[in-house]
């Protein structure tokens, strides 16, 4: 055998490693079965296992009054029994509990594709506040940009723009929050080894040459669960043909960090410092691709970060798989009506700069609710404004999914 | 002798991933894969009692039931279609686009090359990359150690091949 081929089928074989490790059940799936594998205990080892964990309890907590006790005994005894017969108390409430109806659904197929409204009352997505109204040379670019300034007043809204939905639907994407398991694989996906893991992240970990912290969802601003690689030392420059972009995926897919969804590049340069951006795109039948934006209204998704062709810094969404439910929207002149509505009566603020909002988009907002959090579809609309010699950008973020299947 | 055995739910929780893994690597969407995981698990707990650590390893015994589960599922659920989908070399069905996002695209089509090697072939590397001993592979594909690292290294050669052939 050349040494070639023996490089070829070492190559190989490094791959299928990454392959084998990295392929995983989607987030979810772990705890669901183990939930299958200890109903199948037999009722007998059910109740004991109840009255063991009474027991303890009890032990645990020897401050309890013995009448709280025996109350208490009742109860779960009670539950246990109604437990052990099969039969659920209650319809449950919100979204998780709407999914698993029947219970039989374990499959990737459980709330992908389902029928309209398959994850409940959804949460509404929403700009951060404060930040909508951002200097316009912000706007135009969303990296290497300084603080940007809000516009502090209010403003009277009017629309002069063109928006076409000619859809009546659009997908509902929902991810389970990862565990410590989930972020403990990604990291050794990247053959890191788990350092610790400090508060408010998953784990922090390490390899010879970058270390990586990840943590999950953060409430607000919405982020999504996400790491950040940090190389520990100069890491080598990355060969690859076209321009920055190229080199960022080159980096990404060199540790499997590549995306698997759509996406735009973006790139910006300042001296010999590069910023990469590389857009998120859901995809909507019917539309097109939407971009996902922040809580101020910003496109975002992976970024590297380089210096010439060499990484800095990689930072972005952890690879999570997404359950999908098709959900109705709102039309094209409700959704104008909700952008209009959001600014007070010129009677209310007759002072107030007028602002036309002139273009508007479908895009793709994340709203992070506990155990599972939503990317859910919103109209984006935007405007220019002068107020005192400086430019302002104006955007109103209207939910697209209909009211009707929204809980606020 | 319980003693030497890890309680089920650390082997559950060590093992889920690759058994998945392996398990995915034979079968064209991460539905079946997850439907034949549960089955191990499910055979797996009922069989638990009667394990013993003396005569194999956890992990060996996981993946004899692992090839089991994917040798049934095969039997009952058209090994027939998939075999000719191998035979025309057409792409295996493609799962719902939020699949997409499950697995990296370019190991999915890596593994689906896998799938596509003759059946001890595609079991040897499964089995190799999942971490298990040469030994351990050929005591699960009833043959000796050097045979299971021959067939480990054929079967890495053919799928180079196939790769170079069509493309990853």
């Amino acid at each position: 055998m050349s040494d070639s081929e023996d490089l070829e089928l070492q190559a190989l074989q490094r791959q299928l490693d990454d392959a084998f490790e990295t392929t995983r059940p989607r987030p979810g799936f772990e705890d669901e079965l183990w939930t299958r594998i200890q109903a199948r205990r037999p009722a007998t080892t059910r109740l004991r296992d109840a009255w063991l964990g009474l027991i303890q309890g009890i032990r645990e907590a020897p401050a309890v009054p013995i009448g709280a006790v025996a109350v208490l005994l009742v109860v779960v005894l009670g539950v246990s029994v109604v437990t052990l017969s099969g039969v659920h108390i209650g319809g449950g409430g919100g979204g998780t509990a709407s999914l698993s109806a029947g219970g039989q659904q374990y499959g990737p197929e459980a709330g992908r594709g389902g029928p309209p409204g398959a994850f409940g009352r959804l949460p509404s997505p929403v700009l951060s506040p404060g930040s909508p109204d951002k200097t316009a040379d912000s706007a135009a670019q969303p990296t290497f940009t300084a603080p940007s300034t809000s516009y502090p007043g209010p403003v009277t809204l009017t629309w002069t723009g063109k928006l076409d939905l000619a859809v009546t639907s659009a997908p509902v994407f929902r991810y389970s929050e990862p565990s410590t398991n989930t972020a403990d694989q990604f990291g050794s996906s990247l053959g890191a080894i788990l350092l610790s893991r400090p508060a408010g992240y998953l784990g922090s970990y390490e390899t010879t040459d970058f270390s990586v912290r990840v943590r999950g969802s953060v409430q607000s601003p919405a982020r999504e669960p996400s790491f950040i690689l940090l190389p520990i030392r100069a890491l080598a420059p990355i060969d690859a043909a076209g321009g920055s972009a190229d080199v960022a995926v080159v980096f990404l897919a060199q540790h499997s960090l590549a995306p698997t969804w759509q996406y735009t590049p973006e790139a910006t340069t300042s001296g010999d410092q590069t910023k990469v951006l590389l857009l998120r795109q859901f995809a909507v039948t019917g539309y097109g691709y939407a971009y996902l934006v922040d809580g101020s209204g910003e496109r975002y998704g992976l970024e590297v970060d380089l210096k010439g062709n060499t990484p800095t810094l990689a930072t972005g969404q952890l690879p999570l798989s997404l359950d999908t439910a098709t959900y109705p929207i709102i039309t094209a002149d409700e959704a104008v009506r909700s952008a209009l509505a959001s600014s007070p009566p010129v009677s209310a603020s007759p002072t107030a700069p007028s602002v036309a909002l002139t273009s508007a988009e479908l895009v793709y907002s994340l709203v992070v609710a506990g155990d599972h959090s939503f990317y859910e579809p919103a109209i984006l609309f935007s405007g220019s404004f002068t107020v005192d010699g400086k430019n302002y950008v104006k955007r109103v973020l209207v939910p697209a999914v209909d009211p009707s299947q929204r809980s606020s | 002798m319980l003693a030497d055995r890890p309680q089920f739910e650390d082997l559950y929780r060590a093992y889920l991933g690759r058994i998945y893994a392996y398990v995915r690597a034979q079968v064209p969407s991460s539905a079946d894969a997850e439907d034949i995981t549960a089955q191990v698990f499910m055979n797996a707990y009922q069989a638990y009692a009667r394990f013993e650590a003396r005569n194999t390893t956890p992990a060996a015994w996981l993946f004899r039931i692992a090839r089991n589960a994917t040798l049934d599922h095969f039997r009952a659920h058209g090994r027939r279609e998939r075999l000719r989908r191998t035979i025309e070399h057409q792409p295996m069905a493609e799962e719902d686009p939020s699949g997409m996002a499950e697995e990296r695209i370019q190991y999915r089509a890596l593994l689906e090359r896998v799938g596509q090697l003759p059946e001890r072939q595609r079991d040897a590397i499964s089995l190799r990359h999942s971490g298990l001993s040469f030994e351990e592979v050929g005591t699960l594909l009833k043959c000796s150690e050097d045979a299971a690292k021959m067939l480990y290294h054929r079967a890495v050669k053919g799928l180079r091949d196939a790769v170079e052939k069509e493309g990853v």
